[in-house]
């Protein structure tokens, strides 16, 4: 059964999440959004329902973030509080019952992006960590690791410097690149250390996207292999194997019982809301 | 001991408190700035906001520097929740984090730096309605108690309270209905949003009760009339407004 980081939201089921929950994670600029661009359409072709989510992408907070960050005077303990509200969004209303239809649900980064952010703030590890015990535990976290003298080409060279990206609202008096050099390497030590202590499956982003992708792809594989053996295995050893001919009949049997019995009531308003267990309509069919 | 304290303002006897604020269990940010924190608590329809904008009014005449600052009410944040509470997207959880986050603005914006140079800050509602809300939503207490750990301790914290049926009466009176979080109609605990409201606010009711004793709340009996509230409101808070002149002075 899956597990959280030691707290439980109010009306959350923990049972019957049968999908996989697969964490991608890293600083700015390490190449996240575009694994997650190979990897959906490639486990969407195995098969495999797909959601792909991220920061600031909650239809509750991401509009607010967005806006709050237009300026430069979104303070760090509102900045931390305010990813976290967008994060349990997300979680409530889009992972969770994504998880429950047994989709996989790709994530572009998850708490620990948050958590590094906040600590190299100066918030407190223990506050920080406290808020994200309602976060559920995912099956993997690949964190693609750059060093400091790699990441600077690939985001200057790209995109350019962005103030909350190169920590200026921590640094201020200095000048973009130096706060960059600085806040990044103060993140990418703080996800290190996350590492160690919640296991990151550390992915070498050095090499070109093609053979992270390679990687990543061998390491899913063998995740969805291992899930789909254990599932195959426990089914031959339950005692009673139904065949599938006659678990057909009874369903249809039962459906049109059913159907006669509320015959009288086929004007009534169906109510076809989607529930996340605690009584709240999701929308993770965007 | 008797029950009267002798001491009088106008035509009316003023009670001393019973305990003075400071919490001694949790230590929210004791702060030793020059400011004073004043916050009032209770449900709806208790007249919280009817002493505070009258401790204000005094405060400002006997000359000092005062702010207000209102929950929910942080330019950066109340869009969002404003879009949570009118889409009815908010779960227990995004509804205590939306608010705090609301609170965070606050407290770094303008709540501790004003302390910090000497002001009076008046709050209508503090941590302690978040408390009081979110546990009654079925949020685990210590989480939320964790969650506001940032925030700074009260000088005083009024709590007002006030029987359930005394407040209804009161919000019955000034205006029709109730709103949806406002009666906790997200908890489906009646379809009728008076009697929704009649338990949500008694499971907030409870919390509060809880809360005085662990903060040190400074209890007021809100069915008394205004007029005795606010006195007893004015000698709590210039106890302390003298006691920190002279810590200025010696200094």
């Amino acid at each position: 059964m899956r597990e959280t980081y030691g707290k439980l939201l109010p009306g959350m089921r923990l049972s019957d999440l049968a999908g996989k929950l697969i964490v991608i994670e890293g600083t700015d600029g390490v190449g996240r959004s575009s694994q997650i661009n190979l990897l959906k359409p490639w486990l969407e072709e195995l098969g495999h329902a797909v959601l792909d989510t991220g920061m600031t992408r909650s239809l509750l907070a991401g509009e607010g973030i967005r806006r709050a960050k237009e300026g430069n005077n979104l303070g760090r303990v509102t900045q931390s509080l305010f990813y976290a509200t967008d994060f349990v969004d997300r979680l409530e209303n889009e992972i969770v019952p994504a998880l429950r239809a047994g989709f996989i649900v790709l994530t572009d980064r998850y708490i620990y992006s948050l958590m590094a952010r906040a600590i190299v703030r100066g918030m407190d590890a223990e506050w920080i960590r406290s808020i994200f015990s309602v976060a559920l535990k995912p099956d993997a976290v690949f964190y693609l690791r750059l060093g400091i003298d790699q990441l600077v080409p690939r985001v200057v060279f790209s995109r350019g410097f962005d103030y909350w990206e190169s920590g200026m609202d921590l640094y201020p008096g200095q000048d973009m690149y130096d706060s960059f050099c600085n806040y990044q390497a103060a993140l990418i030590a703080e996800f290190d250390r996350l590492s160690q202590e919640f296991k990151f499956e550390t992915v070498d982003a050095t090499a070109d996207a093609r053979a992270v992708f390679g990687h990543l792809k061998s390491k899913i594989l063998h995740l969805l292999e291992a899930d789909s053996r254990s599932e195959f295995l426990s089914r031959l050893s339950a005692k009673t194997i139904e065949s599938p001919a006659r678990n057909f009949t009874e369903l249809l049997a039962a459906a049109e019982r059913t159907a006669s019995s509320n015959s009288d009531l086929a004007a009534a308003p169906v109510s076809a809301r989607g529930s996340n267990g605690n009584g709240h309509a999701h929308y993770f069919q965007k | 001991m008797g029950i009267g304290s002798g001491i009088r303002i106008g035509p009316f006897e003023v009670f001393a408190p019973i305990q003075p604020a400071v919490s001694t269990v949790r230590q929210y940010g004791e702060h030793h700035f020059p400011g004073q924190l004043f916050v009032v608590e209770g449900i709806d329809g208790s007249g919280k906001s009817t002493q505070l904008s009258l401790l204000h009014k005094w405060l400002e005449s006997r000359g000092y520097g005062v702010v207000f600052s209102e929950w929910n009410s942080s330019p950066l944040v109340k869009d969002t929740t404003k879009l949570g509470k009118k889409k009815k997207l908010l779960t227990p959880a995004t509804f205590s984090l939306i608010h705090s986050t609301d609170f965070a603005d606050r407290t770094e914006r303008s709540i501790l730096p004003l302390l910090k140079a000497g002001a009076v800050v008046l709050c209508d509602r503090y941590i302690y309605t978040a408390f009081a809300r979110d546990v009654a939503r079925g949020m685990d207490r210590e989480w939320v108690r964790d969650l506001y750990a940032f925030a700074v301790q009260p000088t005083v914290a009024f709590y007002f309270r006030v029987p359930l049926e005394t407040a209804i009466r009161r919000l019955l009176d000034a205006r029709d209905g109730f709103k949806f979080y406002e009666a906790g109609m997200d908890l489906e605990l009646s379809d009728d949003p008076e009697e929704s409201f009649r338990l949500f606010q008694g499971r907030i009711i409870q919390e509060y009760e809880k809360m005085i004793p662990e903060f040190r709340l400074t209890m007021i009996d809100a069915t008394l009339p205004i007029e005795v509230q606010q006195a007893a409101v004015r000698q709590i808070a210039q106890r302390h407004l003298d006691a920190a002149k002279e810590v200025r002075v010696q200094a």
